[in-house]
């Protein structure tokens, strides 16, 4: 049984919270039998739930008590903690996102008591601070028909080698021919009729309550009658739950609109047509999310329908993110707007504008490229924890600062019997061991050589002091890869 | 049956069953190894040995990662490490002992370091590793995974996942034995697909209903 009960009481239970904003309450401690706590701590964050792997993030953290608690007390702690800029809390049908004050009492040779307390948060950032994936860019031009004339030639190649080999191993030929028929017939042909098609909406992305507007360009190479010209618009969660062989990917569409952009017509050769196209997007619309494994996505589909004569189509993201910020700190939940998206399903989201980058952006051009003599090792820790929880960020980080050099200290946690697919930075004869950078706590890979062996076997858990270089980093175990250097 | 109590959190859907999620949705492993019901007592005995390997055999969904999490927790100096099936095997740390999920995909070359370090290894597979463990010197605990997913053990560790997901005191809804019962009839020791059948039935009736009449296997 628990030596002690945690609650928590937020000063404003029923208030809705701006991202970004602070959240204040009372951690009240009811303590049934004398304990020394090694530590109240209290922190406020968000976690995903629902058919997704797990994925949370942390925007603060205090310590409120350490030390000795008398059985039949009750004791009270006030606490002020930061919001998470982004995401805002949203309840879907495979996708769910809370904010939480969670709060744990340290206690030794015990389990710790906790407690968890709920908030609703809505977004106050603007659009450039909801970390989504972008529209990816398609490679185009030179570099697209380099890369064309390199697969092909490697095909081509691929099935000579093939035939050499002898008739039996044509079955392995099967997936590239299903490949070239699916590109014939979904690309080339639709291409051949239309010639190029260009569609574009003029923003990048849209907020709820707005309208995207876009416009589609075809100049065939020769009369062309089309059925119609359409138009499908969809919102839909996207979860992945387990790894490996019990990897899953869980859909759930909450909005699916179509409409007809033409009529049937035909289309003139050579005459370059225009055809625009504009989406309203309701006013609650949840807004598009990147969560790891947790995906809302928007997209719209556009479909040239050709008679007797496979269809053009193609898909284009179409981001819904927050319009900008607002001012106070709190809202009234009765005037937020809370809504449930049109459609099956159902998602909930609060939506509204606003939040603010997390650490270093390397796109800033107050970021400098560091230098030998700019940055120390603590500096570069620093910026890497701050960004921590975007991979593309650590590792674009990672990248601008491979190859330097710094004096270091680390304290160690194991040896690795193997090192995976980077036991290539290990030295002949040398081994690997996992530490952490003392402040920030930066997991790291090191690799240790044969000469310093002995020194590191010693070392046991203590600190270590010495030189490294940074080359690389461990994306599945979030750890910066350093090689010892012998001084 | 249920009870429910309807909470004041009208912005959180589950409030009205003093939930504060789809009690049956993914777990963090922290949470999964938190609410594993596990006997890990024989298991850390016969752990407390030199040279000893424990291996889980089952097929998927049957609890073999839960127990390689449960007793993660009660092993500070152990070591964990998941090979994904479709890249390369990731690094695996020193321990006492060292466990592996999925050791069936452990390439041959990593399988003989690790075998030959002599440390004592638990290993979730769905293939018997036994014969090459003991050339290597092992002594080997198998444990078949799944036989023991009855009723009353389904019953017990899904009620204890609704009451994870309690959002403040007061009654939250129950599984009934006679449910649990059936959904053993119906996904036979498949824990996972039992999960996802409740998480769907569950989440259709806080939409629909806004309230959870009973926990049942009807699809």
């Amino acid at each position: 049984m628990a030596k002690c009960d945690l609650s928590i009481v937020l000063d404003d239970p029923q208030g809705v919270h701006l991202s970004g904003g602070k959240i204040t309450g009372v951690v009240k401690v009811q303590i049934d039998a004398d304990v020394e706590c090694k530590g109240l701590e209290v922190k406020s964050g968000w976690r995903t739930h629902g058919r997704g792997n797990v994925a949370s993030g942390t925007a603060g953290t205090m310590t409120l008590f350490q030390g000795q608690w008398r059985a039949g007390e009750t004791q009270e702690y006030r606490f002020e903690l930061p919001i998470a800029d982004w995401p805002p809390s949203y309840h879907g049908y495979y996708l769910s996102v809370d904010h939480y004050i969670d709060v744990r009492a340290k206690i030794p040779w015990a389990f710790d008591p906790k407690a968890s307390e709920p908030f609703p948060v809505v977004a106050n950032c603007e659009p450039e601070d909801a970390k989504i994936a972008r529209n990816v860019t398609e490679i185009k031009g030179i570099v697209g028909v380099i890369v064309t004339v390199v697969i092909l030639g490697f095909v081509v190649g691929f099935c000579v080698m093939l035939a050499a080999a002898g008739p039996f191993a044509l079955f392995l030929l099967i997936v590239p021919v299903i490949g070239s028929i699916w590109w014939f017939f979904r690309k080339f042909l639709p291409k051949y009729l239309l010639g190029d098609v260009r569609f574009d909406f003029d923003a990048e992305h849209v907020s709820p309550g707005g309208t995207a507007s876009g416009q589609l360009v075809i100049r065939p190479k020769k009369n062309v009658p089309v059925n119609a010209i359409s138009l499908h618009f969809r919102a839909r969660e996207q979860c992945v739950s387990g790894s490996g062989s019990n990897r899953k990917t869980h859909t759930h569409v909450f909005l699916d609109t179509q409409e007809t952009i033409q009529q049937a017509t035909t289309l003139t050769a050579g005459q370059e047509q225009t055809f625009p196209v504009h989406i309203s997007i309701p006013a609650d619309a949840a807004y598009s999310m990147e969560l790891s494994d947790n995906k809302v996505i928007w997209s719209t589909t556009l479909r040239v329908d050709i008679p007797r004569w496979p269809d053009w189509v193609r898909e284009i993201p179409l981001p819904v993110l927050p319009s900008g910020k607002t001012g106070s700190s709190k809202t009234n939940p009765d005037s937020t707007p809370k809504s449930t998206a049109p459609a099956k399903g159902g998602s909930e989201s609060f939506g509204t504008p606003q939040a603010i980058p997390v650490g270093v952006m390397l796109d800033d051009p107050s970021f400098e490229e560091p230098s030998q003599t700019q940055i120390t090792f603590e500096e570069t820790a620093n910026h890497i924890w701050d960004v921590r929880e975007d991979r593309e960020q650590v590792e674009m980080l990672v990248d601008a600062v491979s190859g330097l050099t710094f004096d270091l200290q680390a304290e160690i946690e194991r040896r690795l019997l193997y090192a995976g697919e980077d036991d290539a930075n290990v030295y002949e004869d040398g081994y690997a061991v996992w530490a952490r950078y003392p402040d920030p706590d930066l997991p790291l890979v090191l690799y240790v050589p044969h000469e310093l062996a002995d020194e590191f076997e010693q070392i046991g858990r203590e600190i270590w002091r010495g030189r490294g270089t940074i080359v690389g980093w461990d994306g599945l175990h979030g750890r910066l890869q350093i090689r010892v250097e012998v001084q | 049956m249920i009870e429910h109590q309807r909470g004041e959190m009208k912005w959180l859907p589950w409030a009205g069953i003093n939930l504060r999620r789809n009690p049956f949705g993914e777990l963090s492993p922290e949470e999964r190894a938190e609410l594993a019901v596990v006997d890990v007592e024989p298991i850390l005995a016969r752990l407390s040995e030199q040279r000893v390997a424990v291996q889980f055999i089952g097929a998927c969904g049957r609890g073999k990662t839960t127990r390689m999490l449960a007793l993660l927790k009660h092993l500070p100096n152990a070591s964990y490490t998941y090979l994904p099936e479709d890249a390369a095997c990731p690094a695996i740390a020193m321990g006492d002992p060292i466990l592996i999920d999925e050791a069936q995909r452990l390439p041959r070359y990593v399988r003989r370091r690790i075998w030959s370090s002599g440390i004592s290894l638990v290993l979730s597979t769905h293939r018997d590793l036994r014969r090459s463990l003991r050339r290597s010197g092992y002594r080997v605990t198998t444990m078949r995974i799944g036989n023991g997913n009855t009723p009353s053990h389904v019953c017990q560790l899904l009620n204890r996942r609704i009451d994870a997901s309690r959002l403040h005191t007061g009654s939250v809804p129950s599984l009934t034995l006679r449910a649990a019962e059936c959904l053993v009839s119906r996904f036979g020791s498949d824990i996972r697909a039992m999960e996802h059948h409740l998480y769907e039935q569950l989440q259709k009736q806080v939409e629909q209903h806004g309230e959870v009449r009973s926990f049942d296997c009807v699809g």
